[in-house]
């Protein structure tokens, strides 16, 4: 194969080995008197003791190489710092061997066993997909969740991210669309790549025992940098993590579930190097290529045309303060296909999963649902539901001021269109895997407590077939 | 001379070279081994800053740089609609020949099929004098578009010398040659009337520089988009500028695709600037299903593509810009009627901004260059209705609608002010509406047009005489209503006269019967201007008859029990275009019903 | 006036209050056990639900817990057979390390070979104004070919562990590249480890 080759050759060639460390600040180091490095090429910095780290040059010329570190400048000195210059940017070595593993941040084994004997190494940037062979995402994916199913339909090779809160149950979530969609899969070969991104131990091990106890593990691919690993290492754990699903589903055909979180500690990462590379800031001290950068990660999703697999994504963000103009969720909202936002005061109430409906889309829902995929009525019931749940939320928020005598009888109904959509269809237990059929029918069942004559984003045939209240 | 230079710097997108004194601003070069295209945007000294349209990953210092001589420009020919190109012109469909699924690096292409043969059909003589614009002949691009072969805007002109018969050519055939009267005369026989370039199909036109006009008139003709909440309430002009800004999730994106599928124009150009790669998939795969509702042909058949999604190079966003409206220019110069949508303006402003900081550049406000106002403004200027250069006389034109992405939604950052002061139609999108599901979410107090008075004229000559009255009686039951919700928020609906309830009530059904529009809908996602005029009149009547039937002693409950509502409500889905007669029933049981609650006979 | 009157009354009322008191009971209990009959007979279908949600629980538990020891049951036995075909790589690694380290050094090939790994590390480094490292059992050899050809080149005092090639360093010490066959062959690892495992069957 002329690719492995070409593989050999640069890999046999390696790199030169620079010892003049002009400076270290945070996690740069800058090397002088460098002749031959190359923009984003990997480098290997050794320690005086001979630890080895890993980092990429971030700019290069006039003799002088910026290098970011992944695993951090601590203990590093300006004499005794070795950093060589590798030939090649940061590969991962990918074979159908990675699923059932274990990897750390950088994409190194972390479970004991050695590295997959690899059947390609690819670039960890990837490259652009070409809108043109893109094929549109249009495949319902049934997660079980009657709220997502229901009103933020996912669909296979789309991008749609959960935007929560500290605290909040995003994980649960998260690992019951990662448990109900990989096992509704028929013929077709499914896998789920998971990428924790700073967050603590016991997030990573609730997702993996999630997955051990489907039976889903051996299907999937585990990437941890916990919450006390190198903070700039995050930079690279959803690229590796990416790179792996993309072999997945485009070499191997398979429709690949990637989950990621937490998205903010990413983004921290990333305002630490553009700090330390005294960049003028943009909003709350992020970079202003904060959007680009995002994009790089999240628009590695899709279906490709010739291609049996599909990319799917699901990452995560807690939004600082729960505020959803913040830089971090704001960027991510403008790039992927819609969010799920989870909502405080909902959680705080006890409901499970508390989506809070009228700030969650899905962009790509209108594709993936109606006849031929779930239901002919499913469009308009669910705007139906959206309408309503508004109303609902218009009028309590009213009722909390004038009480509930300043209502009028129709307001009144729809007090109680909010409480029986949040008791019946939205909440759900963790374990509880509702077919659409089941959602569909709740969701017409909440809009019936209302008379007929309310129901204006619903036609008339629909309305003759499914509508349940006596009006 | 062309430069030819070393790498001394690399950094993401920007590049130092040495070596380029003979370099020029804004001249396109040649990258590294790799063959990687770049676009000159400082010079100092011999070193030149260069800004590279393809990922730099792997450039070394020390590799070559060489000038191509020329500024970034467009190929204009017939083949451009239907492509879908990238920042700089290359069809993607072609580079994924090279390429695959993904993007490669150092892909030459031609921007269209120079081998495709059209026929010509030839309409100057040999001995014409011809000048800069003018048409020497057609050919026929698509069924929809009949494309003007026209002496490009930086020639000479002068006499025809050649012209070839009608018949099938590509676009490298030499169409015409032509001898410059400019050439000197002729005194030293052997090199006399130097022959101007020739004429082929095609021609090429710097991005950043404006093509020609001969004049310049006012947009007075409304752009009908079959959008209720544009045309009826905040319309704009062919020729005009328009911008939509919105938060994420606001449906700027799908109102952006509703305008390019329904706009009245013949040709769109559709910018995908640092937006989402599906988008553009979306548009490639839903367009060559949808005809058109005037000419019955598939909209990508008057459809050009600019795509540069947001994970793609970020110089290259900055220029599909300027790629896409040079390229509506062009047809605009063919006499016809151009709509550009650039999604997201934005996107852009972040590229200058990405560009601007590793120039070093003092920033202005949010690290956006001091210039950002100024680049805008040039960009919005290109809009226009116009008068080509050359003969025959052909008005066309450009209109441009920018969407805006503001940070954290928030009106007064710099790109939505800025483009505030360039733009006259102003369609704000509300979160607020979005997260109630109206749809088009296109804030009604906010929003406003600059063309109202221009187009209402249009509309009063070509559809109805009262269209202004119903517009201002329609728009003043909403700013009424506005009003009023303060007291509802206070004090609850049951505190207002039944008068004012009847108001909410109407503002109620004007914004689900008219304003709220399902572009998923078949019927609802395109509404004629009969139509809409018709929903608005009978809206506004519902209003008057209400008014009647309460002093006349009829209860509000009794009208809000009337059943017409729902089917004036749901009339925008369920009455196709077409079926005016339904439209009139309604109107007629609207009659028998208020007349049912208030017991006065009405003579039919 | 006996006391008989008024006692009477007193016993009549105490009798009275008794007897109402006893009704109160009775009914009382008539109902408690009314309630409680009717509790039970409530609680009979609760009691049925919730056996049947235990079993069903049950069964779902069972079902989780089979999946689960299958999944890793199957993942176990291929981690194994990764642990198993690593070591089989690394003893066919060893060997042919041994066999590079015990090859002949005195023919024509070796000669060229440390020519060419020379060569190439100049030219990476981009000057010849270097110190060279080399193996013990090569630093003849690389002393001859220096003499030769690198005028401006010295050969380092000590000599390196290594099996072999050479390790070229700029005077000043700034800059080093590694050319020897330990460096090479630990670049090409990934690369060979795939070619011996293809050798097994093993990889794609």
């Amino acid at each position: 194969m002329s690719g492995s080759e070409a593989a050999a050759a640069a890999a046999s060639k390696g790199g030169v080995q620079y010892s003049k460390i002009a400076e270290i600040k945070g996690p740069l180091v800058i090397v002088d008197d460098v002749e031959n490095a190359a923009f984003d090429e990997l480098v290997e910095v050794e320690t005086r003791d001979g630890e080895k780290r890993l980092g990429k040059v971030l700019e290069v010329g006039n003799g002088k190489a910026i290098v970011q570190v992944f695993e951090g400048t601590t203990g590093l000195s300006v004499s005794g710092t070795n950093a060589k210059f590798v030939g090649k940017v940061m590969e991962m070595p990918v074979s159908r061997e990675v699923l059932g593993r274990v990897f750390d941040g950088l994409g190194r084994p972390k479970d004991g066993l050695p590295d997959p004997i690899a059947d390609r190494f690819i670039d960890i940037n990837g490259e652009p997909m070409n809108p043109e062979q893109r094929e549109y995402p249009k495949d319902f994916i049934q997660t079980g969740v009657s709220v997502i199913d229901g009103m933020i339909t996912l669909v296979r090779g789309q991008k749609l991210p959960i935007f929560s809160g500290s605290g909040m149950s995003h994980n649960l979530l998260a690992a019951q669309i990662a448990r109900q969609a990989a096992v509704v899969g028929t013929d077709d070969e499914f896998a789920v790549v998971f990428a924790a991104i700073g967050v603590q131990y016991s997030e990573a091990e609730y997702f993996k025992r999630s997955l051990e106890e489907s039976g889903a593990l051996k299907r999937s691919v585990l990437f941890l940098n916990l919450a006390d690993d190198p903070a700039i290492e995050r930079i690279i754990t959803p690229r590796v993590a990416l790179t792996v699903a993309e072999y997945l589903a485009f070499d191997l055909g398979m429709h690949v579930l990637v989950i990621l979180t937490d998205m903010t500690n990413y983004a921290e990462a990333l305002r630490e190097i553009s700090a330390a590379r005294e960049e003028v800031p943009g909003r709350k001290g992020y970079p202003g290529y904060l959007y680009t950068d995002l994009s790089t990660i999240y628009e590695r999703a899709g279906k490709l045309v010739g291609k049996k697999g599909s990319v799917t994504q699901v990452p995560i963000l807690s939004m600082p303060s729960d505020d959803i103009t913040h830089p971090i969720p704001d960027l991510t909202g403008y790039i992927t296909e819609g969010q799920i936002v989870l909502g405080r005061d909902l959680f705080r109430q006890g409901v499970y999963p508390p989506v809070n409906i009228l700030m969650s889309l899905s962009r790509l829902m209108k594709d993936g649902i109606g006849e031929g995929s779930t239901r002919e009525d499913h469009g308009e019931i669910s705007n139906q539901n959206y309408d309503a749940y508004s109303r609902a939320q218009e009028v309590r928020a009213l009722a909390g001021i004038v009480g509930k005598a300043g209502l009028t009888e129709i307001d009144l109904k729809y007090m109680g269109v909010g409480d029986i959509f949040e008791k019946e269809f939205l909440s759900q237990s963790i374990d509880e895997n509702r077919n659409v059929e089941e959602t569909l029918s709740i969701l017409w069942k909440v809009v019936s407590q209302l008379p007929k004559n309310e129901l204006t984003k619903v036609k008339d045939k629909y309305m003759d077939q499914y509508y349940q209240g006596t009006d | 001379m062309a430069a030819q230079g070393r790498i001394v710097w690399v950094s993401g997108p920007a590049v130092k070279a040495d070596g380029m004194s003979d370099a020029k601003m804004y001249e396109t070069v040649v990258v590294g081994e790799a063959k990687l295209v770049g676009e000159v945007i400082r010079l100092t000294g011999d070193v030149a800053f260069i800004q590279v349209y393809e990922s730099t990953s792997g450039l070394k210092p020390g590799e070559p740089v060489v000038g191509t001589g020329n500024p970034l420009s467009v190929l204009l020919g017939p083949g451009i609609i239907g492509q879908l190109y990238d920042g700089i012109q290359r069809p993607l469909r072609e580079l994924s020949k090279a390429s695959g699924s993904f993007i490669g690096r150092g892909i030459t292409t031609t921007p269209v099929d120079m081998a495709k043969k059209y026929h010509f059909v030839p309409s100057v003589s040999v001995g014409d004098e011809v000048a800069a614009g003018n048409v020497i002949g057609t050919v026929q691009e698509t069924d929809l578009i009949d494309h003007s072969i026209m002496v490009p805007p930086d020639h000479p002109g002068g006499r025809i010398a050649s012209v070839v018969p009608e018949g099938d050519y590509d676009l490298e055939v030499e169409l015409a040659t032509v001898e410059s009267a400019a050439g000197g005369g002729g005194d030293d026989g052997g090199s006399n009337s130097a022959p101007a370039e020739p004429l082929r199909m095609y021609h090429r036109w710097p991005v950043r520089k404006p093509r020609p006009y001969k004049d310049r008139y006012d947009p007075t003709v409304p752009l009908l988009t079959g959008q209720r909440v544009i045309d009826t309430f905040f319309p704009i002009a062919k020729g005009g500028t328009g911008s939509i800004p919105g938060a994420f999730g606001t449906g700027k994106t799908v109102t952006l695709h509703q305008i390019a599928k329904w706009a009245d124009s013949q040709v769109v150009v559709y910018i995908g600037c640092g937006e989402r790669g599906n988008e553009m998939t979306e548009v490639l795969v839903e367009f060559p299903h949808l005809t058109d509702p005037r000419s019955g042909k598939p909209l990508m058949d008057r459809t050009v593509l600019v795509a540069n999604t947001s994970n793609m190079p970020v110089a290259a966003r900055e220029a599909s810009i300027y790629t896409g409206v040079t390229i509506a220019e062009y047809y605009r110069d063919m006499g016809k009627d151009v709509v550009l949508v650039a999604d997201s303006t934005s996107r852009w402003a972040e590229a200058l901004r990405e560009m601007s900081g590793r120039l070093e550049e003092m920033p202005a406000e949010e690290g956006y260059p001091s210039y950002l106002a100024s680049r805008l403004a040039e960009f919005y200027e290109r809009a226009g209705r116009v008068r080509a250069a050359g003969s025959p006389d052909r008005d066309g034109s450009v209109t441009l609608v920018g969407a805006v992405s503001p940070s954290g939604g928030d009106f007064t950052e710099p790109v939505t002010t800025h483009t505030m002061r360039f733009i006259k139609t102003f369609w704000a999108l509300d979160a607020k509406l979005a997260y109630s599901r109206h749809y088009p979410s296109i804030n009604w107090m906010n929003s406003y047009s600059g063309y109202l008075a221009d187009i209402a004229k249009w509309w009063g000559q070509n559809v109805s005489e009262d269209w202004l009255d119903l517009r201002s009686d329609a728009y003043g039951i909403l700013q009424r209503e506005d009003t009023l919700k303060e007291i509802v928020r206070l004090l609850g609906p049951e505190a207002l006269p039944d008068e004012e309830k009847l108001i909410l009530e109407v503002a109620r059904m004007i914004k689900i019967g008219l304003l709220q529009q399902n572009s998923f809908d078949d019927v609802d996602t395109y509404c004629s201007p009969d139509k809409q005029y018709r929903l608005l009149k009978m809206l506004v009547e519902f209003y008057k008859r209400g008014q009647t039937a309460l002093k006349e002693g009829a209860g509000l409950a009794d009208i809000r029990a009337m059943p017409i509502i729902g089917s004036l409500l749901k009339a925008r889905m369920e009455i196709k275009d077409e079926e005016t007669q339904k439209l009139d029933q309604l109107g007629a049981q609207m009659a028998e019903q208020f007349q049912g609650i208030t017991g006065v006979k009405v003579p039919s | 006036m006996t006391a008989s009157g008024p006692v009477a009354q007193l016993e009549q009322t105490i009798d009275k209050i008794i007897r109402q008191t006893e009704e109160e009971i009775l009914s009382g209990m008539e109902s408690a056990a009314g309630q409680s009959s009717q509790a039970l007979d409530d609680a009979i279908p609760a009691l049925e639900q919730e056996y049947e949600k235990i079993i069903a629980d049950g069964r779902k538990e069972a079902d989780k817990i089979s999946r689960q020891i299958v999944g890793s049951a199957d993942l176990e036995v291929r981690n194994r057979q990764l642990l198993a075909l690593e070591d089989a790589v690394d003893g066919v690694f060893v060997r042919a390390l041994e066999e590079v380290a015990a090859a002949d050094r005195n023919g024509a090939d070796y000669a060229a070979l440390m020519r060419s790994l020379l060569a190439e590390a100049v030219s990476v480094l981009g000057s010849s104004d270097v110190v060279v490292h080399a193996s013990a059992q090569d630093r003849d050899a690389v002393q001859g070919i220096l003499s030769s050809d690198y005028a401006g080149a010295e050969l380092a005092p000590e000599p390196l562990g290594c099996m072999g090639g050479v390790r070229i360093q700029s005077k000043d010490g700034a800059m080093t590249f590694d050319n020897t066959l330990d460096a090479r062959i630990e670049r090409l690892k990934p690369l060979i480890r795939k070619g011996i495992a293809s050798k097994f069957g093993a990889g794609n």
